[in-house]
């Protein structure tokens, strides 16, 4: 149920900061950004910049302590937690630096925890559906302490793309995986991202990963650093 | 910083860490047990010794089963000694309709000789010490006494033929010895009373004691007289007899809740390990910084060593509080009478029970902590190059020698104490066998459900060795505490509800040839019914096939009967019943043929009086117990029986009203009449009584059980965050969550309530089938009961430690690096 060109997500101003013993830290300042359906946007920036955090803000994990998010024509301001976890579960998608599968479920049962929890009908056959799109259809039973990282990276963009989000947030999604594996997870992220027509907000600070995303953002103390980082379409 | 200070700022900022909580709460549990145990013990154990020479109200006693020789006493007064007579006798006294089963004492003037009686002169009045003994026509009653008649003083009651007015309350006599929880309640009178009540016929079974009291010298010179001129079924006691026949019941008694403080102990342990465990994990970070900084391995291996001495003794203070409030708590469920008869606790123990509780630190949480010496300092730029923390090699044998040591020492028996070990771990493995397959099974059913089910399924699954481990602590606490209330509320209860309508509840023993007709016409007036007489004979057993009988524990003394066919409630299983006429044949009970090695064939010599005669064992019979008709292990053949000295007695039961008895009673003095059914009533009285006292003891292992659960909870409490985390940024709101973990607590709890629950009924049922030798079945009540208490508790505490769970934010997800 992708939106094509339709207005995704849109922050304003938006500010995070947090009490600490020398006063108040300002983590993120005044960020504003829009992204439409379909559109691929790279948060770049160093460790303690801020992208996690705005990640996280962004895809409603938390609440910005100052200016407003728009998620799927959302305000996410007024919305308590339990709001915006119904929000997330019919138009986000996840994917982690560590795949973060549950290591009691089989590949399977994690692919289906996920279309089960956001209500899907019939969650078996997505959930096969979505494991054979990623390659791993003879490793549905398989435990992730089964699994290569690359396997379980495979099984967690599954797991994202199996409920056919809107958006999908992907924190470092090739951070843990070396560098040949880490190609080719890329490249299944981004196949699937342009058959779905999802929106995508990746954050990395792997340059050539950033610049496969139609825009690149960088992040720099807290502040986006203004004006769009170059990007390489060749 | 030298080690000292460095461990106490290790333990001031981290008092709020979860592992540390509950290493400490691991540790007061154990010492509570301990400490309840060993102060009450403590206790009893001073009151005998305050009673030191009080226990025999005398320096020497001489026994009889019948009245001592005036000769032993005109001997003792040459000697310069002081003496007193008494005489003790089990009786039933009626008061209206009560009746009830009373330890007769009847006392000459000088009782006691040593220690002093005290006395109260109404239920609940102030006591007093008093240098007397009854007048003629009164009697003193031990308050129970008076209680189970629901009267006070002033009741008349008749003592045979003799009316005795009740002025006193006994509260307390020296001569009650280690048995205080084990007597009917005591009627102390007159001599003069007993001598003329005509309860004394002949073969009465009244036990006399001949006390002598004076110096030490002519104790002894009275006691090198009357050695040698001591008849049959004469005796002797001393000081030190008695007290070690006490000292033998205190240590039983020590000995049984011993036990059960000890698996709350090992409980305890395997808490206090776990704890350890986690916690030293989460130092791991903490040395290596120290050690990167300059630490040496010695001085950090100091600081940790003293920071669990700190813990140790803070809770050493706090268990000692707790168990000194239990053992107040078992004193007042264990005292027989009004309280302050036992002296009050004392703190000495308290030395013993803390010194547990450092051993159990050392042997079970130093060893993880000390494995922290090896961390490498490496760790604090790259935590992969750091080796798995664990307990290598012998650091292992620590826990272990503790486990094995802590119940040896405590116990002070090996042997009891490999039994309760092996007990323990037998049981726990069965639990732990249960528990796993029940877990196996959960997870197949869980492949089947929905989500959240298969989200809290799979986490029991995912952590089954923290689960098998918590299920089976809490299992076996709960078991425990179940299969004493079982004992308590039912199997008692259910055993005289499975014998049969008409079998025996009272005997009268001690019924003259010539008064046989009328006693039994006498009580069938009074209602009794399937009223069973039998002739009795005492005969010696002096030959088994020509050769003294080998084994003295049953040559001897014993009684036999004589009957014209098979006795009901008997079953001939080997050879042929003899007839009417016959002669020269006996009957063997099965039971004892099994225990002497006398069988079918063998030929008998017996001795009474100056007649001998001699039988061959023609058959063997399988007796029913259980029914309470009179039954004899050794049946002669009317014509040998008839021809021997003997008295009668009879079995009957009475409905109702015991009340009607009294006639009886009256009408023949001599005979005494027994009610078992009152003696039964004592039975599960002490039977409840020590399994109230177990219980607060167990409740112990109990709370060792939770601490069990939440140590490994807080082990876990990391990874259920982060799946919280996951499954929340995934969608999941507030209700799912709490669904999943109750779920997967709610399975833990299910497994081991049906654990605990079924346990204890097959326990209960076993004990019924081995020791009672009947069907026992639960009742559907008390087990329900016992599986809701025992699924809310578990439920509850796992709620309870996983609050912090429940409140986790989806962000963390970003933030942990996995």
């Amino acid at each position: 149920m992708t939106q094509s060109g339709k207005e995704i997500l849109s922050a304003r101003q938006v500010g995070f900061s947090v009490d600490a013993p020398g006063g108040r830290l300002d983590i993120l300042k005044d960020i504003s950004l829009d992204l439409n359906g379909g559109e691929t946007l790279a948060i770049v920036g160093a460790s303690g910049s801020g992208k996690t955090t705005l990640l996280g803000l962004l895809a409603g994990l938390d609440r910005p302590t100052s200016g407003d998010i728009r998620l799927i024509g959302t305000e996410l301001k007024p919305l308590d937690e339990n709001a915006r976890a119904r929000l997330r579960k019919r138009h986000v998608g996840f994917v982690f630096q560590s795949f973060h599968l549950l290591p009691s479920l089989t590949a399977l049962e994690n692919v289906m925890l996920a279309l089960e929890i956001a209500g899907f009908e019939a969650p078996r056959k997505r959930a096969l559906d979505a494991l054979d799109q990623v390659g791993l259809s003879h490793r549905l039973e398989h435990y992730p302490r089964q699994l290569s990282g690359g396997e379980q990276q495979r099984v967690a963009i599954a797991r994202a793309f199996a409920g056919e989000p809107e958006i999908l947030f992907a924190d470092e999604p090739t951070g843990n995986l070396d560098q040949r594996t880490g190609e080719s997870v890329a490249d299944l992220l981004f196949e699937l991202n342009e058959r779905h027509g999802t929106a995508l907000v990746l954050v990395t600070h792997d340059m050539r990963l950033a610049r496969r995303c139609g825009r690149v953002e960088e992040i720099e103390d807290g502040m986006l650093a203004g004006g769009e980082v170059a990007v390489d379409h060749a | 910083m030298n080690a000292t200070s460095l461990s106490l700022k290790l333990l001031t900022r981290q008092a709020r860490s979860g592992a540390l909580i509950m290493l400490f709460a691991g540790l007061v549990v154990a010492t509570a047990a301990l400490a309840a145990v060993s102060l009450f013990t403590d206790r009893v154990g001073r009151a005998l010794e305050r009673q030191a020479g009080e226990v025999l109200a005398a320096d020497l006693v001489v026994t009889g089963r019948e009245r001592l020789p005036e000769a032993y006493r005109d001997k003792a007064a040459e000697l310069g000694l002081d003496t007193a007579e008494i005489a003790l006798l089990s009786t039933v006294l009626f008061v209206g309709e009560e009746s009830h089963l009373v330890d007769l004492k009847a006392v000459t003037e000088g009782y006691p000789l040593r220690g002093q009686l005290k006395l109260a002169d109404r239920l609940g009045a102030a006591e007093e010490t008093l240098a007397a003994i009854p007048e003629p026509g009164t009697g003193w009653m031990a308050a129970r006494g008076l209680s189970l008649f629901e009267t006070d003083t002033g009741v008349s009651v008749d003592i045979g033929r003799r009316p005795v007015t009740v002025d006193r309350v006994l509260t307390w006599e020296p001569d009650r010895g280690g048995s205080r929880f084990m007597l009917a309640p005591r009627l102390i009178i007159h001599m003069d009373d007993l001598l003329e009540s005509e309860l004394l016929g002949p073969g009465s079974r009244v036990r006399w004691r001949l006390l002598v009291a004076g110096s030490e010298s002519a104790v002894a010179e009275f006691r090198r007289w009357v050695g040698p001129r001591l008849e049959e079924r004469q005796g002797i006691e001393t000081v030190a007899e008695a007290e070690a026949d006490t000292g033998q019941a205190l240590e039983q008694a020590r000995r049984f809740l011993g036990v059960a403080a000890l698996t709350a102990v090992i409980l305890a342990a395997a808490a206090v390990l776990l704890a350890a465990l986690r916690f030293s994990r989460s130092q791991r970070d903490l040395v290596a910084l120290l050690k990167a900084f300059g630490a040496e391995s010695r001085q950090i291996l100091l600081a940790l060593t003293l920071l669990l001495l700190w813990l140790a003794l803070t809770a050493i203070a706090l268990g000692g509080l707790l168990g000194f409030g239990a053992q107040a708590v078992i004193g007042q469920i264990l005292a027989d009478g009004p309280a302050g008869e036992l002296p009050a606790a004392r703190l000495l123990p308290l030395l013993g029970s803390g010194g547990f509780t450092l051993l159990l630190a050392g042997g079970f949480a130093l060893p993880p902590l000390v494995a922290l010496r090896t961390v490498a300092p490496m760790r604090i730029l790259n935590r992969s190059l750091d080796a798995r923390p664990g307990l290598a090699g012998g650091l292992w044998l620590l826990p272990v020698l503790g486990a094995l040591t802590i119940p040896v020492l405590q116990l002070g028996n090996l042997r009891l104490a490999m039994i309760v070990l092996g007990g323990s771990a037998a049981l726990a493995a069965v639990l732990a066998l249960a528990a796993w397959l029940a877990m196996g099974l959960s997870r197949q059913l869980s492949k089947r459900t929905r989500a959240d089910w298969r989200f809290g399924l799979a986490g029991l699954h995912r952590r089954r060795g923290q689960g098998i481990i918590q299920i089976t602590a809490l299992g076996l606490g709960l078991m425990a505490l179940l299969l004493l209330m079982i004992v308590r509320a039912e199997l008692l209860e259910q055993w005289r509800g499975s014998l049969p309508a008409d079998t025996a509840d009272h005997f009268v023993v001690n019924i003259q040839p010539d008064q046989t007709d009328a006693v039994r016409d006498a009580l069938v007036e009074a209602g009794a019914r399937n009223v069973q007489v039998r002739p009795m004979a005492t005969v010696n057993l002096i030959e088994v096939n020509g050769e003294p009988p080998p084994d003295h524990r049953w040559a001897g003394q014993v009684n036999v009967s004589w009957i014209d066919r098979l006795p009901p409630a008997n079953r001939v299983v080997e050879g042929a019943f003899f007839a009417p006429d016959a002669t020269g044949e006996i009957s063997l009970a099965q039971r004892w043929s099994e225990r002497t090695g006398i069988g079918l064939g063998d030929t008998m010599l017996f001795e009474a009086g100056s007649r001998r005669f001699e039988a061959t064992v023609t058959s063997m019979r399988e007796v029913e117990w259980e029914s309470f008709n009179v039954n004899f292990f050794i049946l002669l053949t009317p014509s040998a029986g008839d021809a021997l000295p003997h008295q009668f007695i009879a079995s009957f039961r009475m409905p109702e009203e015991a009340g009607p008895l009294r006639a009886v009673q009256q009408g023949w003095p001599n005979v005494s009449i027994i009610d078992i059914g009152a003696l039964l009533d004592r039975v599960s009285e002490i039977i409840d009584r020590v399994s109230r006292a177990a219980q607060v003891v167990f409740f112990f292992t109990l709370v060792a059980g939770v601490v069990v659960l939440l140590a490994a909870l807080e082990a876990t409490r990391d990874e259920r965050r982060q799946e919280a985390a996951l499954i929340r940024a995934l969608g999941a709101d507030d209700a799912m969550v709490r669904r999943g973990l109750l779920i997967e607590y709610g399975a833990m709890a299910f497994i081991a309530a049906v654990l605990a629950t079924g346990g204890a009924a097959i326990t209960g049922w076993l004990l019924a089938r081995e020791l009672f030798e009947f069907a026992y079945r639960p009742s559907a009540l008390l087990l329900t009961t016992g599986f809701l208490a025992s699924f809310v508790l578990v439920i509850g505490s796992g709620w309870l430690g996983n609050r912090s769970v429940l409140r986790t934010s989806p962000i963390r997800i970003l933030r942990a690096g996995g």
